[in-house]
């Protein structure tokens, strides 16, 4: 079970532990301007932009090195739904960003955030299983 | 061991991003398309001396401390304490693209606008104290408007008086993040330009802005409609009656006591011509499209309304010093107009004001006003009979008149001319040197430096507050506090009321 999925763990793994090491690197990350602005605006101006782009570096990398290393899948999935999550609030806090005309109609970022209905999935299908099989056997166990 | 071989390929592909990123981000810095302006070696220029020497790379002196501007767009929010970033932007140049189609742009500033005034208002009280307190008995030049007392610039925590806080070293003041005195900067200085005063804009609805409205409170800015006084008609006192000088009212408000070449020029400061914001195009900040704007409509009546803008001789745009209108009074006295770029005459001044952003490229695509030369020459001729206001106790030799002035005042007159030292930029007729001095502010605070300033002429200075370049001084008496500290004077609580008691003299 767990061979099939490998190939897609270690997908996930690169594009997260990559794209979010780039946001270390001041500049370097095409996502910075929609990434900064939104996590601003979404968390009400409390970050400034540095924090912001902190933050989320240090999220991806984090998810990233989970798909890697395939360590604390439970807490690894829940850091993955939430970013996952994150990642569809421009759509709702920037649609003149995501959109050229909402909702069918998205622009290039908007198809950037659009296209995590895949990752959505991936990342399901690798850890999920996982977790339910784990969950299983501790209840077996407590029994 | 065992963790090594279990996870190889993991680590395999760590190791290469890991290395590739930084590599990649070390090419990158100081590259066209880079926002950090690290001076690489050139190559691709043609080099006469094909190698330069010292051609090796230089790092960025002195802004360790800074960040980088954020990534922003037209339209975005950008930090309030400005002074803490350093950049370079994508391009010198504009364009007259929205990033979006009109009806987003419009919903995006609809939206995004009452959160960002209600932070504006937070930040702004939180720095200033506008309790609207006047110094009883003191009007501006007009005889409506109180002159409002100060200071009100709020003191950093733990420091219970401005003189308190002068007796620091500025090293100490920079250390411990004391300085009240920091930049101000434009509420969103990304699409920035003008921002006009409510009272303005509630008889001019052209000029409401879809993003943003004026920050200081009406109480803290010149009076409106500013008397206007003429060099050639003393006698007259103030032409305007009161009003405000309009294209429908200037010819009988003028007519037989300036001359046609004056009336020409009053008329082109009064024509509203396109400007990048406010203009008939998209590229627009307003609902409906726009007229432009006058000279006037920021120079109300030849003075200032107190309406701000960037000025315009820096990039990004993040960069751009704000600065609020100044007057144009007794503009005839000066040798140097504006802040930094250092304009010798209001001919010329008529000509670059074309443009106020000073990006010709845009007003190509946007609407050139296209004045010619004879034209902008009858501007500045009319600019250059608006007088200052009366100073009834200033003599000849600009010194106070004994008899006419106050004990406080002739003390404050003084000060200035003695322990504040304010003298040796500020004096003759306008209390200008005309020069621009680099007052080193950054001494008191960790930012990037605002660099050399015009000094401004303090003749008739109680009529248009705020001070300083970008208004950061509502009062005076704020003024006064500043140069205490910025010229470590040291003066007595005395000492500086009976300054400004000077200054409303002047
Ligand atoms: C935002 C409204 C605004 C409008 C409209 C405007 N100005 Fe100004 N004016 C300013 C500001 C702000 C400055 C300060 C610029 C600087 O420091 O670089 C200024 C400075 C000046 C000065 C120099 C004053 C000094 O003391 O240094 C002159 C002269 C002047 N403007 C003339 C004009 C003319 C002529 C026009 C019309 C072509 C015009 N202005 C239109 C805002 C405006
Ligand atoms: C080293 C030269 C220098 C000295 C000395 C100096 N000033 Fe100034 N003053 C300037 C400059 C330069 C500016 C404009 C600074 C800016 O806008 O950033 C200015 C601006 C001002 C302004 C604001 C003018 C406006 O239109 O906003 C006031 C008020 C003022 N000075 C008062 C004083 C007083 C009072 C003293 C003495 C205690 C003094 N200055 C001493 C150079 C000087």
């Amino acid at each position: 079970m767990e061979n099939r999925t490998n190939l897609l763990r270690y997908a996930l793994g690169i594009v997260y532990f990559h794209f979010g090491l780039l946001k270390y690197f001041r500049d370097l990350s095409s996502a910075e301007l929609i990434a900064e602005q939104t996590i601003m605006k979404f968390s009400l101006y409390a970050f400034d932009a540095h924090t912001a782009l902190l933050f989320l570096a240090t999220f991806e990398v984090i998810i990233g090195l989970g798909f890697l290393f395939n360590f604390k899948p439970k807490l690894i999935f829940c850091l993955f739904l939430l970013h996952m999550a994150g990642t569809f609030i421009p759509l709702f806090v920037f649609p003149e960003i995501a959109f050229k005309f909402a909702p069918f109609a998205p622009t290039l970022e908007g198809q950037y955030i659009l296209k995590n209905i895949v990752f959505l999935a991936a990342g399901w299908a690798v850890l999920y299983p996982q977790i339910k099989s784990k969950g299983m056997k501790s209840r077996v166990e407590e029994k | 061991m065992k963790f090594i071989k279990k996870n190889a390929i993991a680590l395999l592909i760590i190791v290469l991003i890991s290395t590739g990123v930084y590599f990649s981000y070390q090419a990158y810095k100081g590259t066209d398309l880079s926002r950090i302006p690290v001076q690489v070696k050139k190559t691709s220029a043609q080099n006469p001396y094909k190698e330069a020497p010292n051609s090796s790379r230089i790092t960025n002196k002195g802004v360790e401390q800074l960040k980088v501007y954020p990534s922003i767009q037209k339209g975005m929010r950008t930090p309030f304490d400005l002074w803490n970033y350093y950049g370079k932007g994508d391009s010198s140049f504009g364009s007259p693209n929205l990033p979006m189609r009109f009806e987003q742009w419009v919903d995006f500033n609809k939206k995004q606008k009452p959160k960002l005034m209600a932070d504006v208002d937070a930040y702004m009280n939180g720095r200033f104290n506008f309790d609207s307190r006047a110094i009883p008995g003191q009007f501006m030049s007009g005889g409506r408007k109180p002159i409002m007392a100060g200071p009100v610039t709020r003191l950093p925590r733990g420091i219970d008086s401005f003189e308190t806080l002068a007796d620091l070293a500025p090293e100490e003041i920079k250390k411990r993040d004391l300085f009240p005195f920091k930049p101000l900067a434009h509420p969103i200085q990304s699409t920035a330009h003008m921002v006009f005063p409510d009272s303005w804009v509630a008889i001019h609805p052209q000029h409401k802005r879809l993003d943003v409205d004026m920050d200081i409170p009406e109480d803290y800015l010149p009076e409106f409609p500013p008397p206007l006084f003429l060099t050639t008609h003393k006698e007259l006192g103030d032409v305007t009656g009161g009003q405000e000088i309009t294209l429908d009212n200037f010819f009988e408000m003028f007519d037989g006591i300036i001359s046609p070449e004056q009336m020409e020029g009053l008329k082109e400061l009064l024509r509203p011509t396109p400007t990048t914001w406010f203009n008939h195009t998209s590229h627009r900040i307003t609902e409906e499209p726009s007229q432009g704007v006058a000279c006037l409509d920021c120079h109300v009546n030849g003075h200032t309304n107190g309406a701000f803008e960037l000025a315009p001789d820096s990039r990004p745009n993040m960069a751009r010093l704000r600065v609020d209108t100044p007057t144009m009074r007794g503009n005839y006295n000066l040798m140097l107009l504006s802040s930094k770029r250092s304009i010798r005459s209001m001919d010329h001044f008529a000509e670059v004001e074309e443009y106020f952003d000073g990006d010709p490229g845009m007003q190509q695509s946007i609407g050139p006003r296209a004045a010619k030369r004879e034209v902008t020459n009858r501007m500045g001729d009319f600019n250059s009979i608006i007088d200052y206001p009366p100073a009834p106790k200033l003599n000849p030799l600009m010194r106070l008149i004994p008899g006419k002035a106050t004990e406080s005042e002739l003390r404050g007159e003084a000060v200035f001319h003695g322990k504040g030292q304010c003298d040796k930029c500020h004096y003759g007729p306008a209390f200008t040197d005309d020069y621009m001095h680099d007052l080193q502010v950054e001494r008191f605070y960790v930012g990037r430096p605002e660099g050399p300033i015009k000094t401004f002429p303090l003749r008739g200075i109680k009529d248009s507050p705020p001070y300083l370049h970008d208004g950061r001084l509502p009062t005076l008496a704020d003024a006064v506090e500043f140069f205490n500290i910025v010229l470590t004077l040291k003066l007595t609580k005395q000492e500086k009321e009976d300054l400004v008691n000077y200054l409303l003299a002047l």
